[in-house]
């Protein structure tokens, strides 16, 4: 966004930054050894639809190759509208690597197909030993990954267990620097 | 209390400006000044709870502050302070008193409801550093000292070069003086400024080795800050609509000057300590 654009008012969708994601495939592996925390064996993609036909064909056939890859990872997907009018495609499988890239999947395909910019995030599930959820929530505009732990009650969170995972993840995942874009998602369902 | 210490610190400096300009010997200006900062050393605690309107509670009145209290102490190996609680939304805690002896540690109605018990232990961890430190003690002798500099620097001014004029009472001479002492005073503030902000930055570290969370410091110190800076309740999705087009946040202006006059550092500078210091508990620093 330079100034022209400012000057000139026209918005830009931030593009995604895909690159990083694979760094919690990575990072797992200290999850599970130092941390205690084990995938919960499901993962997410968010992204605002379009209701043009391009857009939907594409998240349809993307979908079918995910299904179609389902025999050989163990990857199943479904998708779920939320209240917010944004999309869920969900994936679950027993091995967290294919998650990973089964969501990479999705991401390259609305990008490819220059949809890229509609993505929102991506949500990994865990829980530790203590058998409490929390997720990692990967922002495609930033680049980062944050973590979310809720608590009991109505839209509560535990920001101590999350600065707490911050620091114990240390240069294993790129985290978000600015704690103000450590965006809650409530209301998840995985 | 920045303020409030600059003022108390200014009354010293004119005060013995004053005395010295009316000619009174140095012995009395000794004494009177060794008087007012007994005084200042006695009463200094009770005047300040006084004016927060704080009243000491019971284990009964207060149960979960004092646990909380009770454990830290045991904790840091203190005696026991007073503790007392000011009715008000605003959310703060502060500790006063000389020594650990005679301490006070008070907390508002506003941080016990703002906090859970985590980090209102970490709030009052940093309190009781500021006891164990003996901070009141040493703000309150970094600024009698700073007196003491404007005072010598008048007397040096006065009878180093004012002997022909001793004894016409020369008006001019005598706001001189005193402006001079208050400028000395000024300058030796601004380094006490320096001073009250390292030992916050130290009763931060004190708190966090005391408790050993200090993530529940940052917590509640998002939390009492207010809404920026802080972990966001917001959204993502209820907040991507201006955020995916423009990225553009508030600028954090550099604040470098008025943090010259604070006696707190700033909260990011803060919060960035404590990340450290989680960061080291980790082992991942």
């Amino acid at each position: 966004m330079g100034l022209l654009d400012v000057i000139l008012g026209r918005r830009k969708l931030a593009p995604p930054a895909p690159d990083r994601l694979f760094a919690i495939s990575t990072a797992y592996v200290k999850f599970q050894t130092e941390l205690g925390l084990s995938s919960r064996g499901t993962a997410a993609i968010v992204f605002q639809p379009l209701s043009s036909a391009d857009f939907q064909s594409i998240v349809r056939d993307t979908e079918e190759v995910v299904r179609a890859t389902a025999s050989d990872s163990g990857v199943s997907v479904e998708t779920s509208d939320d209240s917010y009018g944004f999309r869920w495609l969900v994936l679950r499988g027993s091995d967290f690597d294919d998650l990973v890239v089964g969501i990479n999947a999705v991401s390259s395909s609305l990008e490819a197909g220059g949809y890229g910019e509609r993505l929102l995030c991506a949500v990994f599930a865990f829980e530790d030993e203590r058998k409490r959820v929390l997720y990692w929530i990967y922002n495609y505009k930033r680049g980062a990954f944050y973590p979310f732990v809720p608590a009991a009650g109505d839209q509560q969170r535990d920001n101590e267990r999350e600065l707490v995972l911050k620091a114990q993840v240390g240069a294993e995942l790129p985290v978000e620097a600015e704690l103000e874009r450590w965006f809650p998602l409530w209301g998840i369902p995985i | 209390m920045g303020l409030t210490l600059f003022l108390l610190g200014l009354v010293y400096a004119v005060l013995v400006g004053a005395l010295v300009a009316a000619g009174t010997g140095a012995i009395t200006i000794a004494l009177i000044a060794g008087l007012l900062f007994v005084f200042q050393l006695f009463t200094s605690d009770k005047i300040a709870l006084l004016s927060m309107g704080a009243r000491e509670v019971s284990p009964a009145q207060a149960p979960r502050l004092h646990a909380i209290i009770d454990r830290l102490c045991v904790q840091a190996n203190l005696p026991k302070p007073r503790v007392a609680v000011a009715v008000t939304p605003m959310p703060n805690a502060f500790a006063v008193g000389r020594s650990p002896k005679a301490a006070t540690v008070c907390a508002t109605t506003g941080l016990l409801d703002l906090l859970g018990d985590a980090e209102l232990e970490g709030v009052l961890g940093h309190e009781l550093t500021h006891v164990q430190n003996r901070d009141v003690m040493v703000m309150t002798i970094a600024s009698f000292f700073a007196s003491i500099a404007a005072f010598i620097t008048q007397m040096g001014f006065w009878f180093g070069g004012a002997f022909d004029n001793r004894d016409q009472n020369n008006g001019p001479a005598f706001a001189v003086v005193i402006l001079v002492s208050a400028l000395v005073y000024v300058v030796s503030w601004l380094l006490l400024q320096t001073l009250s902000r390292y030992r916050e930055f130290a009763a931060d570290r004190g708190s966090a080795i005391l408790t050993g969370r200090p993530s529940a410091l940052i917590s509640a110190l998002l939390k009492i800050s207010g809404t920026m800076g802080q972990i966001p309740q917001r959204d993502l999705r209820a907040a991507s609509g201006e955020l995916a087009a423009f990225y553009i946040f508030p600028p954090r202006a550099k604040q470098s000057i008025s943090t010259l006059f604070s006696t707190h550092p700033p909260l990011e500078k803060r919060i960035a300590a404590l990340q450290r210091l989680e960061a080291q508990l980790q082992g991942t620093a």
